[in-house]
């Protein structure tokens, strides 16, 4: 499957502005099988273990780099490198129509905290072309996955003018999403999606979110995506 | 620097596509040794009748009916005979139709993957008479339906409901498998494609949408001639395209 997609969504995390971005839809199947459910906020990941109900496997999640002259508001804070974080995920179809999932990274790159993404999506077909999904979302991080982007040292004081803050993990964020889909034939799909969330913590409670950003990160997406198939002899 | 990393490139890719054209040969080779072939059919035992979408609390709980008397599997076998026999020379084998429609993939993928073909052990063990230059086991495919966890295999009915509408689909899904009667390595394999884009759940298989008469929920599923009249035609309709699709017999 390839498609083009766009997304609205804030500079940074914890950031008051926004901006549109275009994003790539990219994925393979094995031959035999057909798409399942995917949340927008999903990392990439391959189920190793699969008894149709549930589900598990490695996960891994980019992050791009922080870099403070793409934004006024990070100045004198310095760059955060790109982090790639790799771990696991299970989730779990009690019904057809209900999805939980979690997902567990570490840091291998960037920083070197653990990241725990939890979600849940009522999934209700409408019609057989229209699928609308919504449900829950919360995100705990550790102090090394928070402090890269939300401490102020001494140095990022003097030279940003914010007050130093030792940012420390626990919950992160907590939030809501929806995602509609239509499929206009078999091969050709539209979607949407909205990503609330809201900041928490030592995250909400960083000078760079009260006094230059905010709490709440709101993220619109639209995409179009085309499903072929390739034979390969 | 440059010129060294595009020499590598370049040599790169001409192995992979050399490669590509030994593994091409290989298979095509093979089957032009192949004289004589058996064939083998496990998919018609069973048939499973599902729901998915907005099921009920019970969850994904799918039930299944013997269809055993409606004789697809020595249907399969003879329409595959008529299909191969102006390429090949086909001859009866006898084998434990049980014993291949139990195998299962493991839930642990990576599992599937080391422990080669669930099949060949099989072959070489419940198929008489040995010796033949290839034989051919047609069984039981499996896919995901709808979006959610659902699983659906070889041939079934599946009732998909959503908010304003139920609808229902009948599925064959079926794969191919061709073995060296010599070594039992598989030369050529492919699952049953999907005939048209009419459905609206996409299948990667046989599968057409039909009305609540073709229900195994109402009666003795067996006795449902619609359901049977419907399924048969499935196979018969894809079974011809698969087998020219693999190059084993003549495009129809």
């Amino acid at each position: 499957m390839v498609g083009i997609g766009g997304e609205y969504k804030p500079d940074f995390e914890g950031a008051n502005r926004a901006m549109l971005s275009p994003i790539p839809i990219f994925a393979i199947r094995r031959a035999g099988s057909s798409e399942q459910f995917r949340g927008p906020r999903d990392s990439p990941s391959i189920a190793f273990l699969d008894f149709g109900d549930l589900r598990a496997g490695p996960v891994a999640k980019f992050e791009a780099a922080r870099k403070q002259f793409n934004y006024s508001e990070l100045n004198g804070l310095g760059d955060v490198k790109a982090a790639v974080e790799l771990g696991g995920f299970v989730e779990y179809y009690p019904v057809d129509w209900f999805r939980t999932r979690v997902e567990l990274r570490e840091g291998v790159v960037g920083h070197n905290g653990t990241v725990a993404d939890f979600s849940a999506d009522f999934i209700v077909p409408v019609i057989q072309r229209l699928t609308i999904s919504a449900g829950p979302r919360f995100t705990w991080e550790s102090t090394q996955a928070t402090s890269p982007y939300f401490g102020i040292d001494a140095v990022q004081a003097m030279t940003s003018g914010l007050p130093l803050f030792n940012a420390k993990g626990g919950a992160h964020s907590y939030g809501a999403g929806t995602q509609v889909s239509y499929r206009i034939n078999p091969q050709w799909e539209v979607h949407s999606y909205v990503e609330y969330e809201r900041l928490l913590g030592d995250a909400a409670a960083s000078p760079l979110v009260t006094l230059r950003g905010s709490p709440n990160q709101t993220t619109f997406g639209i995409g179009f995506s085309y499903s072929f198939d390739v034979k390969i002899r | 620097m440059r010129s060294r990393c595009v020499s590598f490139a370049t040599i790169l890719l001409v192995a992979v596509s050399v490669g590509g054209c030994a593994m091409f040969e290989t298979g095509q080779t093979k089957l032009q040794a192949v004289k004589t072939v058996g064939i083998i059919s496990a998919v018609g035992g069973e048939l499973s009748f599902a729901t998915a979408g907005l099921t009920g609390l019970n969850g994904n709980a799918s039930q299944s009916f013997p269809i055993a008397a409606w004789g697809l599997d020595d249907l399969i076998v003879q329409q595959a005979t008529t299909a191969l026999n102006g390429r090949f020379q086909v001859q009866p084998v006898s084998y434990n139709r049980a014993a291949f429609a139990a195998v299962k993939d493991s839930p642990v993928t990576p599992v599937n993957l080391v422990r080669g073909d669930p099949f060949k052990k099989l072959v070489q063990t419940e198929v008489s008479p040995q010796g033949l230059d290839a034989y051919i086991v047609i069984t039981k495919a499996k896919s995901n339906f709808g979006r959610g966890a659902g699983k659906i295999e070889g041939i079934g009915f599946v009732t998909y409901r959503t908010v304003l509408a139920s609808y229902n689909q009948i599925h064959a899904l079926y794969e191919i498998r061709v073995f060296d009667g010599k070594t039992f390595d598989v030369i050529e394999k492919r699952s049953a494609p999907a005939l048209d884009d009419a459905v609206e759940i996409r299948l990667p298989g046989p599968t057409r949408q039909v009305d609540d008469s073709y229900s195994p929920g109402r009666g003795e599923p067996v006795r449902n001639e619609n359901l049977h009249r419907a399924i048969t035609d499935l196979i018969v309709r894809s079974l011809s395209t698969t087998l020219s699709d693999m190059h084993l017999a003549d495009a129809r």
